[in-house]
């Protein structure tokens, strides 16, 4: 082993910025966070669901409070970016042989967001008729 | 082919990541809703919510996609931390995964409750 290595320099809190695919990454591996901050809010809201009506509109109005939309709004893109970059790798996880040949990559990504389509509508549907 | 031990935990990450794929955008786009102008204040009233998550199968499905998520969030969260330059993985895993128990543990409680 070399006694001088060679360290590339990069920063530790920036190195993401320096090339677009870095970049996508982070972006992706970012919406935990906000996922992670979701789930709490929902677990603390099935807490108050269970203290009775005037804790569940106290969890209500939390959600729709200035600090709320914001995280909302946040929220939106992060979760769009989770669904989209977690189905384009989706052929790469997912190889499905028929005969001797692999099913296209696009016909599995197709059917994921047809399931996605189907997923949504069902629950809108739902939740507008209640 | 290789055997790896990080069979299991790999699997519950994947799962995580594709049950949130599937279905935190409906359930974002909803509270948004509410959040932003208030709509779906009816499928959110307190009626509507007990009743629909007081059935055995909803609190099943709930906890379901809730343990599939905090443990997807908790691996990525390792990476994260990671990726900004903090070295010590061990600590960091105990940490987000124990977040990830405690989280599970009390959705279980929360759902009891209900």
């Amino acid at each position: 082993m070399s006694r001088k290595p060679y360290v590339r320099e990069m920063s530790k809190t920036s190195w993401f910025l320096s090339q677009a695919r870095y970049r996508d990454y982070i972006l992706h591996e970012l919406t935990c966070i906000f996922i992670a901050i979701y789930a709490l809010i929902w677990i603390f809201g099935l807490f108050r669901l269970g203290q009775g009506p005037e804790a569940w509109q106290g969890w209500l109005d939390g959600i729709s409070s200035p600090l709320g939309v914001v995280f909302h709004i946040f929220l939106l893109f992060f979760a769009a970016v989770h669904t989209f970059s977690w189905f384009k790798v989706v052929p790469q996880a997912m190889r499905i042989q028929r005969g001797t040949d692999f099913v296209p990559g696009n016909i599995i990504v197709g059917a994921h967001y047809g399931i996605l389509a189907v997923v949504t509508l069902f629950v809108l549907v739902l939740a507008g008729a209640a | 082919m290789a055997r790896s031990s990080k069979a299991v935990p790999w699997l519950v990450f994947a799962g995580g990541g594709t049950a949130t794929a599937f279905i935190l955008p409906v359930i974002v786009i909803i509270t948004a809703c509410y959040a932003f102008f208030g709509g779906f204040s009816a499928a959110l009233s307190y009626e509507t919510m007990h009743g629909f998550i007081g059935h055995w199968l909803i609190k099943l499905i709930v906890f379901g996609i809730m343990f599939l998520t905090l443990w997807h969030a908790a691996h990525r969260l390792r990476v994260v931390a990671h990726d900004f330059g903090i070295r010590a993985d061990t600590p960091v895993a105990i940490v987000v995964y124990g977040l990830a128990a405690i989280g599970t543990l009390a959705t279980i409680i929360a759902l009891l409750n209900i």
